[in-house]
């Protein structure tokens, strides 16, 4: 495939991952609703926010990092979803992965909330830097047992590309790295709960607590990027955790429907915890997560 | 008041001649009653309200006893989220500040500065009685007994209180006016930012804050 | 009780006292009484916190009338020590060594009413007032709806009723609801 059709297709892949990560933003808020016995918002609401932010008027900005805050973060958002294959086998999907790009994108996992930080502190309010403060602390413990996950995972099929580690796990449901390696597995799953930052992690954002966090002093356009970037941030999330555990997907609706139930378990986790404060956050993390993520290399190691 | 169309309960003087207007025209505001804008721009700013009528954002922000009725408005019974609106406990983000009940003059003050702090387009509701003659605390020392002399408001609740219900009503009529290009309160402030400015001084003695809020 | 409204009365001169309820006790002094009488209570008696102080007006005799709340914590019940100041120069004792948190009172005090309380920090310092101008708001001399006139413009076609009378009107020939 010639190289100007393979970016023609990651662009409209990109498009198609942020209207879907928008859309799966209305169903998780209808959702919701219907949890707490209300009617909620019609599926579309994401985009009619976006578009309402973006036909804003006026708009403030602090500085050149603030606003490039929300740039990193959508661009850690689109860098992490050309890094990993969507489809298994077909060349449309397949963006531009090559050996070793697990490692960028753990990489690319945490570049978007560092671009944030940096942004949203030139913002000067203060419940800004509370936010970033807590977000990052929730960062690096989820990234504990995320990172033993990954290399249990990397280590059982040999090879840091994910197109690779997908390739392991072919032949059959019970081939996943879901039962192939089921420690990994739940540390990941738990770890996804803390990078969601939905309930019982979403100290972050803390709503009614430090208003919303980091992005206090975020209005109209910039604001508009930031939610498209948080949508395709979604979306790459999944379809990485799709590819590491649930053994990719070979065709468009199979991959709609796993990364629907990836995103719909920490959804559902979170209508129904309360809020855990940073402190018990990261112990939360740095106890069974890790402790199950630990057992995931030594299974690999001891296999 | 002999102000029929009820979007603006105060008009303050006209500018002089020859002073500049503090704001531009936008596109999206005077549907239909400038002939100088284009028909296709006309038609993109119909667009852009039906966006920004279905995504209200409210600031979460009570001044007065009337903010009580406000909750409700987020739970089960009422539910104002299904007509696309969210409490927003910035000002940066929110697009509607409701004036709930009565308004210190203390409160004034934040309140001056959390509605410049907001984007445009924005808008006002004043809420319940007290915002409309100072209700039943029109002969306190420190609250105010018009709202209209300090913000512009877009749209009147009346009651005290008045219930979710009427908030509702008053929210789906802002809609409608929105929709229709009608609720320009804001360009209004700018327009008469003169004025507005005048009259806010008057009342709060220790101005320690800028002219305008950025 | 008893015994510490005996040891009050023998140590202390009480001008009147009055039971409200049986754990609601209100003991009258002169103002040169008040900060050894609340030492005195605060050392010696369990009435160890200071609950509430407050103003009121007697504008007719001159005086400010000055109430502090002591709270028994354990026995759950009270002591009001009640004195009268005099209205020009509505200058008060201050105890706020005796309980840091009646600064906050002292202060609110001073800005409502424009009692001084000499030593006392944050006196004159705003409290909930901004750029206030006149005199105390508090103070029964303080034509309130005249103040707003001044300075509320009111919406032109509002009609003002004065409750007692529109009241009556509505109840009948007794003028007001309550004899």
């Amino acid at each position: 495939m010639p190289l100007a059709t393979k970016i023609a297709w990651s662009a409209l892949g990109v498009l198609v991952a942020i209207a879907y990560g928008l859309s799966i933003g209305g169903v998780i808020r209808k959702v919701m609703a219907r949890i707490q016995g209300r009617i909620g918002p019609p599926v579309w609401q994401p985009f009619i926010d976006l578009g309402k932010n973006l036909f804003m008027r006026s708009a403030t900005h602090h500085g050149v990092m603030f606003i490039l805050g929300p740039v990193f973060r959508a661009a850690g958002g689109i860098g992490l979803f050309l890094l990993i294959p969507v489809i298994v086998g077909d060349p449309r999907f397949e963006n531009f992965a090559f050996s070793g790009d697990l490692l960028l994108a753990m990489y690319f996992l945490f570049f978007g909330s560092l671009g944030m930080a940096l942004g949203a502190g030139e913002g000067g309010h203060p419940h800004s830097p509370i936010g970033i403060g807590r977000g990052l602390a929730q960062m690096s413990s989820f990234e504990l047992p995320f990172g033993l996950a990954v290399v249990a995972i990397a280590a059982q099929a040999g090879s840091f590309s994910i197109a690779e580690i997908v390739a392991s796990q072919q032949g059959g449901v019970l081939h996943w790295n879901l039962f192939a390696n089921p420690f990994a597995s739940v540390a990941a799953f738990l770890a996804f709960l803390g990078m969601n930052m939905y309930a019982p992690f979403n100290i972050v954002g803390a709503p009614q607590e430090i208003p919303v966090g980091p992005p206090t002093e975020y209005n109209s356009q910039f604001l508009s990027l930031m939610m498209a970037g948080r949508a395709i941030f979604a979306v790459a999330k999944m379809v990485l955790y799709m590819d590491l555990f649930l053994g990719g997907a070979h065709s468009i609706p199979e991959a709609f429907v796993k990364t629907f139930l990836i995103y719909f378990w920490s959804v559902f986790v979170g209508a129904v915890f309360p809020r855990f404060r940073t402190e018990q956050a990261i112990r939360f993390f740095l106890g069974w997560p890790t402790a199950a993520g630990i057992a995931g290399v030594l299974l690999v190691m001891f296999r | 008041m002999t102000d029929t169309k009820r979007t603006l309960p105060v008009l303050p003087p006209a500018p002089p001649e020859g002073a500049t207007p503090h704001a531009p025209v936008d596109d999206a505001c005077f549907l239909g009653e400038r002939p100088d804008v284009p028909k296709l721009r006309e038609a993109l700013a119909t667009i852009k309200n039906w966006f920004r009528a279905n995504s209200l954002w409210v600031m979460a922000y009570g001044t007065g006893c009337g903010s009580i009725e406000l909750r409700p408005l987020t739970t089960a019974r009422f539910d104002m989220e299904r007509f696309g609106m969210a409490m927003r406990p910035t000002p940066r983000q929110s697009n509607v500040l409701i004036i709930s009940g009565y308004l210190a003059t203390k409160s004034l003050k934040r309140v001056i500065r959390s509605y410049e702090q907001m984007p445009a387009p924005k808008w006002v509701v004043g809420l319940g009685s007290c915002t409309i003659n100072g209700g039943m605390y029109w002969d306190s020392y420190n609250t105010i007994n018009r709202l209209d002399l300090y913000l512009p408001v877009d749209v009147y609740i009346a009651g005290c209180m008045p219930r979710p219900e009427a908030l509702l009503a008053g929210f789906s009529y802002l809609m409608e006016r929105i929709k229709k290009g009608e609720a320009n309160g804001w360009h209004h402030y700018l327009e008469n930012l003169d004025w507005y400015k005048e009259n806010q001084k008057k009342l709060i003695t220790d101005w320690d804050m800028p002219d305008y809020n950025w | 009780m008893d015994t510490i409204l005996d040891e009050i009365r023998t140590r202390f001169a009480v001008t009147w006292e009055h039971e409200q309820r049986p754990d609601l006790l209100q003991v009258g002094v002169e103002p040169v009484t008040v900060v050894p009488l609340l030492t005195w209570l605060k050392a010696h008696t369990p009435y160890v916190q200071l609950t509430h102080m407050s103003v009121v007006d007697w504008l007719e005799e001159g005086q400010f009338q000055l109430t502090y709340l002591l709270t028994d914590p354990e026995g759950f019940r009270s002591l009001m020590v009640v004195t009268r100041i005099d209205r020009e120069e509505a200058t008060a004792e201050s105890v706020w060594e005796l309980w840091p948190q009646a600064v906050t009172y002292e202060q609110e005090i001073n800005e409502m009413f424009g009692i001084r309380f000499p030593g006392s920090p944050r006196q004159g310092v705003p409290f909930i007032l901004e750029g206030w101008d006149d005199i105390p708001p508090m103070r029964r001399d303080f034509d309130t709806v005249e103040y707003m006139n001044a300075h509320h413009p009111s919406r032109p076609g509002r009609e003002h009723t004065d409750p007692r009378t529109y009241v009556g009107k509505v109840v009948g020939e007794k003028g007001y609801l309550h004899d």
